[in-house]
């Protein structure tokens, strides 16, 4: 078992579960290859359904199949499932709960790099946000990506995992399983504020609360892998022992983890939030690193977010 | 080839849904009346003859799937389910009120009988295509019925999936358009004009062929012809009548929803009665 991002860890985990568990397949929008998919297909030639380039008509042969007993896994780019799909995603997958699993890769601005705005998605969780009964993962790397993967089948229901560009950093140690209560702590440095970091940026995160702490601001620093969790108890817990808050995604500040929180916050712990990710913005084409850079994720930037989180109701 | 004596009853059966339907129709007070009538014939066919069902097993494993894409037709397969005795007759008049198993468009998680929730147009058939490539993993062990209607063939994702039932081979998934000429702005020629879809859909790679929709004999014939083919879907061609059984309907220039009165059930009901009389004095 090895693999390089989140495309490969979603292949790799794809192949290992249809090796056990026949009801397995996989529906293509002639995206085998951008899913890293090629091995599985030669693999399970017959479990492998080439759609071609129609993500609406995808989905509902995922919802047909779905309704005889398989599992269809649906991937393909984020946006081309949540947006163009979405209804087919909402009203004959969700609506009638059936067990569909969708990967949305691309998703994000770094998810997206090099490809500019038609390819680069930073508004599918806040689309899926607002669909009952979908179960919405956010893996940090590859390694919660595959974790993702194998655990999205013991949810009998659509399940929403989000994949990148298959260049993210590695965060996570191998054998790591994809937290059950939606989050987990990575850094404890105190209790001056909660970090919540959700996707591919976390490395960037975790830089920036390393430095804080040299700067004398201790910070604590969750990953937050499921959205809108059903059972939240938890992250609320959590939330509950700090009065300051900064989110940081790569997705629209709205819908997705920054929503996320201060609803949870404003409905049992009211605090100064801030929220970092992309604010009435468009993404553009350009390298990773460098458009994260250039969109506010360097982690001097977010550092400065903290400082002027530190200074309200003072 | 059917019997006289099926052929009789597969129309008395036509009678009956449309009695059924037309009750539903007046204690809901309004409806998609045009559609769920046009479809009859269709209806009677597969749940009198075709289909592979068990109404005290709704969910049996290796029982035929059907999917109504023009969901918004719901009450007469309604009307058909409960004839076959899949819920007690008495829930037809709970039409589209709160609480009700039967909702206007055809809703899986409400009705028992009802494989799939459609309703949005231009859809049903891409589940149908999931359903009977998911009969693959089981031994083909049942077949796929589908009803479109004629307008959601506008919609671009019925061709989507016409391409890909053909590149599957999808022999186990029969279909129909039931091709009634109207859609809610007018007729479907002054709309968006089909054209000569039989052609379209062989020119897509499937077995096609066209019949009289309101003639249970043809359609069974389609359906047998269907299942004989092999590395192929098959499309069913209904030439129908919108509105058809029903007199108010076909009165009307566009017959697609209209409220529908005690009075107007009164006096359909009694028509259709007249019919079935005759027709079981045709039987004896």
């Amino acid at each position: 078992m090895s693999y390089k991002g989140t495309r490969e860890a979603f292949s790799v985990a794809l192949t290992e579960l249809a090796t056990i568990d026949e009801r397995i397949v996989f529906v293509s929008s002639d995206s085998l290859k951008a899913m890293r998919a090629v091995a599985f297909a030669e693999k399970f030639p017959e479990k492998y359904i080439e759609c071609g380039i129609s993500e609406q008509g995808s989905v509902d042969v995922a919802a047909g199949l779905a309704a005889c007993g398989q599992i269809p896994f649906v991937g393909t780019y984020a946006g081309f499932l949540t947006m163009r799909a979405c209804e087919q995603m909402r009203t004959f997958v969700a609506y009638p709960n059936l067990n569909v699993k969708f990967v949305g890769i691309n998703a994000g601005l770094v998810g997206g790099e090099r490809e500019g705005v038609t390819h680069q998605f930073y508004e599918d969780l806040g689309i899926l946000s607002s669909i009952p009964n979908v179960t919405i993962f956010t893996p940090a790397d590859a390694q919660q990506t595959y974790e993702a993967v194998k655990a999205s089948i013991e949810i009998n229901g659509p399940v929403y995992i989000r994949a990148g560009s298959g260049r993210e950093e590695d965060i996570y140690p191998a054998g790591t399983p994809f937290a059950e209560e939606g989050f987990r702590v990575l850094r404890d440095y105190g209790k001056d504020l909660l970090i919540c970091a959700s996707g591919f940026i976390l490395n960037r995160v975790i830089a920036s609360a390393e430095l804080l702490q040299k700067e004398g601001i201790h910070a604590t620093l969750a990953d937050v892998n499921i959205l809108q969790n059903r059972s939240p108890e938890k992250l609320i817990e959590l939330l509950k022992k700090f009065d300051r808050v900064l989110t940081v995604e790569d997705h629209n500040v709205n819908g997705g983890l920054g929503s996320y929180i201060c609803t949870l916050a404003c409905e049992h712990h009211p605090m100064y939030v801030e929220r970092m990710g992309l604010k009435d913005t468009f993404g553009e084409s350009g390298g990773a690193e460098e458009l994260a850079d250039a969109y506010g994720f360097s982690p001097e930037n977010i550092g400065k977010q903290v400082h002027k989180l530190m200074e309200r109701g003072r | 080839m059917l019997s006289k004596d099926e052929i009789l009853r597969l129309n008395l059966f036509s009678a009956e849904i449309r009695k059924a339907t037309i009750h539903a129709l007046s204690t809901a007070g309004s409806g998609h009346i045009g559609g769920a009538m046009s479809m009859v014939e269709t209806l009677a066919v597969l749940y009198g003859k075709v289909m592979n069902v068990d109404p005290q097993n709704p969910h049996r494993k290796d029982r035929d799937r059907f999917v109504l894409s023009k969901g918004h037709s719901g009450p007469s397969l309604y009307a058909a389910l409960a004839l076959r005795g899949f819920f007690p007759l008495k829930e037809l008049e709970t039409l589209n009120q709160g609480d009700t198993i039967l909702p206007s468009h055809a809703d899986r998680n409400k009705t028992p009988g009802v494989d799939f929730s459609t309703g949005s147009l231009g859809q049903g058939i891409s589940m149908a295509a999931g359903s009977a490539l998911g009969a693959r993993y089981m031994g083909n062990s049942y077949y796929t019925y589908c009803i479109l209607g004629d307008g959601e063939c506008d919609e671009g994702q019925v061709w989507e999936a016409a391409l890909f039932c053909a590149q599957h081979k999808l022999d186990h998934l029969i279909a129909f358009v039931d091709y009634n000429q109207q859609q809610l702005d007018g007729s479907v020629e002054e709309v968006c004009h089909l054209g000569d879809l039989r052609l379209k859909f062989e020119q897509f790679g499937w077995y096609a062929q066209e019949v009289d929709g309101h003639e249970v004999s043809q359609i069974y014939e389609g359906i047998r012809k269907a299942q004989g083919q092999t590395g192929r879907p098959s499309m069913i061609i209904l030439r129908t009548q919108k509105g058809w059984g029903c007199e108010y309907a076909l009165a009307q220039p566009i017959c697609h929803h209209l409220p529908i009165s005690k009075e107007i059930e009164q006096q359909e009901i009694e028509r259709l009665d007249r019919e079935i009389e005759e027709m079981k004095r045709g039987m004896a």
